[in-house]
């Protein structure tokens, strides 16, 4: 098994990587748990004191809700797990204020004017929430916990987490008639005319290739073929700010690692 | 309405680029240009800009303002 990067973005929070010789299972149980199971922060309570926006309480908590918060997966626990059970202490949660008025200039209340109580845990993008007219005014607190994919996509760590076979373009020279068709279709610019060593068509970005097959339905002479390889994989993570890339690929292994412990234990348990 | 903060299909963060984009489009730039250079890929999240009218002003107006 070998694991090349091949892009990590210099904030850390997009991360694409080539796996090869590795079980279908474990990328797909890696994607699984990644988009399931890895904690992350987010608000979940909101109180309002005083809402005059013109959102209703409902939609302005969802879009509260839904803002990415940087977590700090050492310090804080899940409610479910907390010596509180969930009512709220500051192990599990971090109190946000929002205070904001309007004016005539019509201001806009960005995630940036939340509060937050511990320094650790803050908005992770400048997100417009609402905006508020003059004698319209927003006062609220709001509480955000870790919580899991599982139970609201707003715990989710990711916005895309996929991962793909590595394409394979097989080129037969010796059918191909070099009417060029099949570099004018592809959607994606993958094939080029290239005159060194020879006249030829060259692959050019393999990665990018969607195995759409319109280059292997346009050519008349069979000589462009696509496939995959069965065991290499182009892993994609996207981030949404809560957590970096790769720290989300270590907390998913580190748990699909202690599932497996568990069922061992189980079954061993059983056999005594 | 307002912006939705995540695209629908795919969940990626959408709403902090939404003013970016508004003000280069307005400034004359391509829809496709700015959307490539915010490093919006995918056609799920572009729709999410290009297919969007923020009528929150219209609405604020009728909304009720405490005295």
């Amino acid at each position: 098994m070998s694991i090349k990067i091949l892009e990590l973005s210099d904030d850390g929070m997009y991360l694409k990587i080539l796996i090869e010789d590795f079980p279908k299972e474990f990328v797909n149980s890696l994607r699984r748990i990644i988009l399931a199971e890895v904690p992350t922060m987010a608000i979940e309570d909101v109180w309002i004191v005083k809402n005059s926006s013109p959102l209703y309480d409902e939609m302005l908590a969802h879009r509260l809700g839904l803002i990415p918060l940087t977590t700090d997966l050492e310090s804080y626990v899940l409610p479910e797990e907390c010596e509180c059970k969930g009512e709220g202490c500051p192990m599990c949660q971090v109190a946000f204020t929002l205070e904001k008025q309007g004016d005539e200039h019509n201001i806009m209340v960005y995630s940036t004017d939340l509060k937050s109580e511990d320094e650790k845990i803050q908005v992770a993008a400048k997100i417009p929430i609402v905006k508020l007219n003059a004698g319209q005014s927003i006062i609220l607190e709001a509480y955000a916990k870790l919580g899991k994919g599982i139970t609201h996509a707003k715990w989710q760590p990711v916005g895309t987490c996929a991962y793909k076979y590595m394409p394979e373009i097989n080129l037969r020279t010796d059918l191909c008639e070099m009417c060029e068709e099949c570099v004018n279709q592809c959607p994606r610019h993958i094939l080029e005319i290239v005159n060194e060593p020879f006249h030829s068509i060259a692959i050019n970005d393999i990665e990018n290739c969607t195995m759409c097959k319109i280059c292997e339905e346009v050519c008349e002479f069979g000589a462009i073929n696509i496939s995959w390889h069965d065991d290499v994989f182009i892993f994609t993570i996207e981030s949404t700010g809560a957590l970096p890339a790769l720290k989300i690929l270590n907390t998913a292994i580190e748990i699909l690692r202690n599932k497996a412990k568990n069922l061992l234990t189980k079954i061993e348990e059983n056999v005594e | 309405m307002i912006i939705p903060i995540r695209c629908f299909t795919c969940g990626k963060i959408i709403a902090d680029k939404w003013e970016i984009y508004e003000e280069r489009v307005k400034n004359g730039e391509h829809p496709k240009d700015v959307l490539d250079s915010l490093g919006i890929k995918r056609i799920c999240c572009r729709r999410m800009f290009i297919s969007f009218r923020d009528l929150l002003d219209e609405i604020s107006r009728f909304e009720q303002t405490p005295k």
